[in-house]
């Protein structure tokens, strides 16, 4: 069998897997230079690097190991931390999306204005004279012209072929354009603007049509400012993502770009009331059932570990059913708790003969979010527990029975601190977990209720994850760079609680 | 020996240029996917993607030269993740949209502008056109119209209501005789957008109109006016009477089993009611004063040209697509064939082939209905907007027991602010 696994065999197996993660590598490199991701590009360029170099020499050993762990953890935790802390620095949100070259290429193409009476044109498209040009109609007036971007020459009607609508059909040394030749030429004619009057234009809208329009915003490269060359207004970069005229700085030109503001998003959250109010309730609300839901998850997941710790009849029938609840998906736990703490036609209130509004009443809504959150965290507890139990060596609980100590005093003062100091990682985890627990939150109250004829922005179950989504998705504005500030606080949050868990529990220690 | 020499031996050195030549050669048969030049793709959700597909079918040269591709989602919130997570290489080039999406989209710089010729813009009314506008210029063409109308059973109700308070009256005189679980309820449209005819009846419209029908921006409804007719129609006390659900759950079904006489339907399920034998006996919702009826969104969705259709180099086509089909009478035609909802074109609307329940909606919501403006009834400058603040009233009052005028001056208040703050954005 171990032969397998070595000489030409295990060659062979090694190329072939390297082959192929390569092949798939390079196409998603392909892809991305492709979609101009550079970054993400260059990257996988050099995942595929360090796997052929790591896999096929043997330049290190270790490596051969630790280099998907480490590819992952860049690619899918410290790049999007990464992102998230720039982000938090930027003005982006709703109408600051794209990057300022391609906000400025959007102005000037929405910085145009159609003539006072909305003159339109029946249009061919076609060639004059080596020259990218239009056959135009102008039925009303009966008159006919083609237009280049420099030029227009009036023709007769005459010399035309004109169909029944009096639309012009060819003209002489007019070359219309086939079908097909207009699908590969579209983006080119859609760009011209072709000659008319004055300081008019006439751009395409669609193949049929051209609109008679005028230029009104001008862009100066070397200023980086737009003239509205109508009203002689300049519009220049505010340094927050927009042209805005420097006297009216509510005046701005949109689409707005992506510009960074600093640490502008986080003393938002300290200076804005909107959002200080709530966020010191939400957090306390998040601490509270991070909390209540670690100690009864564990609470209720000891005790049945401990009553099943003893040999009883049915014990194995009775592990695999409390294990049910973590072998169903969440999600659907989830929703199946909450159409049964529906009002009207739900299986509680039938149960209980009462009528109790859950989710439209906070307390009650605080109650059934822990309940639920018990219901799903237990089994986790009881596993964990059980396994912890049979760790502790028998002999030190039969010293301490023999020593006088009753079942109380041996579980207080033995079995409960060597649990603990087993399973204090877990606990701390998994209160980390439930800090960040945002599909319980979201698919049972939606973080509700909210009192939202009295102005409030949280609901009363919202914890800081799912308040943070209101933000960045809730509304029609969608404030990215506000929520990545508050992803990073709640990130900071936990973290220290964490570290600090861990080192009152001294759990690295026994690491060292 | 040189450390590099001794690391690649003349047999890793081979493995490697092998596994770098084959590498190539495979990816280089997977190219990454984008639009070809002469293809327009088209997003909509499942219904909409679905009719698309059968009505673009029936004539290959909408457009001469291209090919259109139908992209349908599962949902319209899956459409609308989609769009808003769209970039350059794999946006569509037009997405069949709601109104509101138009205030996001052009601030955001994802959806285009479109330019109409007279001619193009007289098909539709100004109405629908100002539901796809956004700081003066246009975003799409209308292609539906999207609106609730109330439908009463002819079981239990024999001649159609002409005020509010006869149907309360009915509604309690029957309560017990019929088993009615409610008076009027809220099958299509949840109870902010399918429930504006009934805040409407009662005296609280979402933005207020002066007599030449332009927007007052430092006006609400009036708040005690609207708490004291919800007291007198909807409540025994500081208790709901029964006559109208805080929440939509279980309407249709309850209105479908003979159990609820009136009920708001929405436009695109009619085919499920005339399917049980109901009538559309389709009407606005009575006011408390006779021929005073409530107001119902009347709103349109829209084929909405993106940024994306000049980056993909399908501009022109895409507008053509936009002209020659989705705004144009024969296009329309054929597509609400298939979808069954009132199209919004003016020709379309009068053609033979629409049915009586499309044309009863659609003559609905020229009798009472106001424009959806997504930048006043999105907008939360008040604490909360029309979408959250609305059902949250029903709650109040109907299931909270809080006072209904007390409430309905908070929501006055909300829905003045929202569209102060709104009109920034039109």
């Amino acid at each position: 069998m171990t032969s397998f696994f070595t000489g030409k065999v295990s060659f062979a197996i090694k190329l072939v897997v390297v082959l192929l993660l390569s092949a798939l590598l390079l196409t998603l490199t392909q892809s991305a230079f492709a979609q101009k991701e550079y970054f993400i590009a260059g990257f996988l360029a050099i995942c595929i690097l360090l796997l052929v170099l790591t896999y096929l020499t043997k330049i290190s050993i270790p490596l051969k190991f630790f280099l998907p762990g480490v590819l992952l953890l860049v690619a899918f935790v410290l790049s999007p931390i990464l992102y998230t802390v720039t982000m938090s620095t930027f003005n982006y949100k709703t109408g600051n999306i794209v990057s300022k070259g391609e906000a400025i290429e959007q102005i000037k193409n929405r910085g145009f204005e159609s003539d006072p009476d909305g003159t339109s044109f029946d249009i061919k498209i076609g060639r004059y004279e080596m020259q990218e040009a239009i056959l135009i109609s102008d039925t009303i007036n009966g008159a006919y012209f083609i237009s280049t971007e420099t030029n227009r020459i009036p023709l007769v009607a005459a010399d035309l072929t004109i169909n029944e609508y009096g639309v012009a059909e060819s003209a002489p040394n007019f070359e219309t354009l086939s079908d097909a030749d207009m699908a590969t030429a579209d983006e080119i004619y859609s760009l011209k603007r072709f000659k008319y009057e004055d300081e008019y234009f006439i751009a395409l809208e669609g193949f049929e049509v051209g609109i008679v329009s005028r230029q009104v915003l001008s862009y100066d490269e070397v200023k980086d400012q737009f003239e509205n060359i109508i009203t002689g207004e300049i519009y220049t970069d505010n340094g927050r993502g927009n042209f805005a005229i420097a006297d009216s700085p509510d005046q701005y030109l949109e689409p707005g770009w992506r510009a960074p503001i600093w640490f502008e998003n986080y003393t938002k959250l300290f200076t804005e009331e909107r959002l200080r109010g709530p966020l010191v309730s939400v957090f306390i609300w998040t601490i509270t059932f991070a909390t209540l839901s670690v100690l009864t998850t564990f609470a209720l997941g000891l005790l049945l570990a401990l009553a099943l710790n003893k040999p009883i009849r049915g014990r194995r029938v009775y592990r695999s059913i409390l294990i049910l609840p973590y072998a169903m998906p969440s999600i659907m736990s989830i929703l199946i708790w909450g159409g049964m703490f529906n009002t009207e036609f739900g299986a509680i209130n039938n149960l209980l003969g009462t009528e109790i509004a859950w989710f439209q009443s906070p307390t009650f809504a605080k109650f059934a979010i822990i309940l639920v959150n018990l219901w799903l965290g237990f089994p986790y507890f009881y596993l964990i527990s059980s396994g912890a139990l049979q760790a502790i060596p028998s002999e030190l609980l039969e010293a301490a029975s023999i020593d006088g100590a009753n079942p109380r005093q041996i579980f207080r003062r033995i079995t409960l601190p060597l649990l603990l100091q087993i399973l204090s990682p877990l606990l701390i985890a998994s209160f980390a977990f439930n800090f960040n627990n945002f599909n319980l939150i979201y698919l049972l109250t939606g973080g509700g209720p909210r009192a939202e004829l009295d102005g409030e922005l949280a609901g009363a179950t919202d914890i800081l994850i799912s308040f943070t989504y209101k933000i960045a998705f809730g509304g029609a504005i969608q404030d990215l760079g506000l929520a990545s500030a508050i992803s990073l606080v709640i990130f900071v949050l936990v973290a220290s609680i964490s570290l600090y868990g861990i080192r009152k529990s001294k759990v690295l220690e026994s690491f060292q | 020996m040189n450390p590099w020499r001794k690391l690649m031996t003349k047999k890793r050195f081979s493995a490697v240029g092998f596994i770098a030549a084959v590498a190539i050669a495979v990816s280089g048969l997977v190219v990454p996917s984008a639009n070809a030049a002469d293809e327009i793709v088209v997003w909509a959700d499942e219904s909409r993607g679905a009719n698309l597909k059968k009505a673009l079918a029936v004539k290959g040269d909408w457009v001469p030269g291209y090919t259109i591709t139908v992209k349908a989602f599962s949902n319209f919130d899956a459409l609308k993740d989609a769009f808003d997570k769209a970039t350059d290489a794999s946006g569509p080039d037009i997405v069949m949209g709601a109104n509101d999406w138009v205030p996001t989209g052009g601030k955001s710089g994802k959806l285009a502008p479109v330019t109409l010729t007279a001619a193009q813009k007289a098909r539709f009314t100004p109405g629908q056109l100002f539901d796809l506008t956004y700081k003066g210029k246009l975003y799409g063409v209308p292609v539906d119209v999207n609106n609730v109308a109330m439908i009463y059973n002819t079981k239990l109700v024999t001649t159609a209501p002409k005020t509010f308070g006869d149907m309360v009256t009915y509604y309690k005189a029957n309560k017990t005789a019929k088993s009615l679980k409610a008076g009027l309820c809220v099958a299509g449209g949840g109870m902010s957008w399918g429930a504006h005819s009934i805040f409407s009846a009662l005296g609280a419209d979402a933005y207020q109109f002066d007599s030449r029908d332009k927007i007052v921006y430092n006006r609400s409804f009036n708040g005690t006016t609207f708490g004291k007719n919800v007291r007198t129609y909807l409540l025994d006390g500081k208790k709901s009477n029964g006559f109208l659900p805080a929440s939509d759950a279980g309407c249709k079904d309850n209105f479908l089993d003979g159990k609820v006489p009136f009920a708001i339907i929405g436009n695109w399920e009619w085919s499920d009611y005339v399917a049980k034998g109901f009538a559309m006996n389709l009407m606005p919702v009575p006011g408390v004063v006779a021929n005073k009826p409530g107001k119902m969104f009347g709103s349109v969705s829209g084929a909405l040209l993106t940024t994306f259709a000049a980056k993909h180099g399908v501009e022109a086509g895409a507008k053509s697509l936009l002209t020659n089909f989705f705004g144009s009478t024969a296009g329309q035609v054929l597509y609400q064939k298939y979808e069954g909802r009132p199209p919004a074109e003016k020709g379309a609307a009068l053609d033979a082939t629409v049915t009586e329940a499309q044309r009863g909606f659609g003559a609905a919501a020229s009798l009472s209905s106001i424009p959806q403006i997504g930048a006043f009834l999105n907008n939360n400058a008040g604490g909360a907007n029309y979408w959250d603040s609305a059902p949250a009233y029903w709650t109040a009052v109907l299931v909270d027991g809080k006072d209904a005028v007390t409430e309905g001056n908070k929501l006055a208040a909300i829905w003045r602010a929202n569209t102060s703050a709104g009109k920034a954005d039109l």
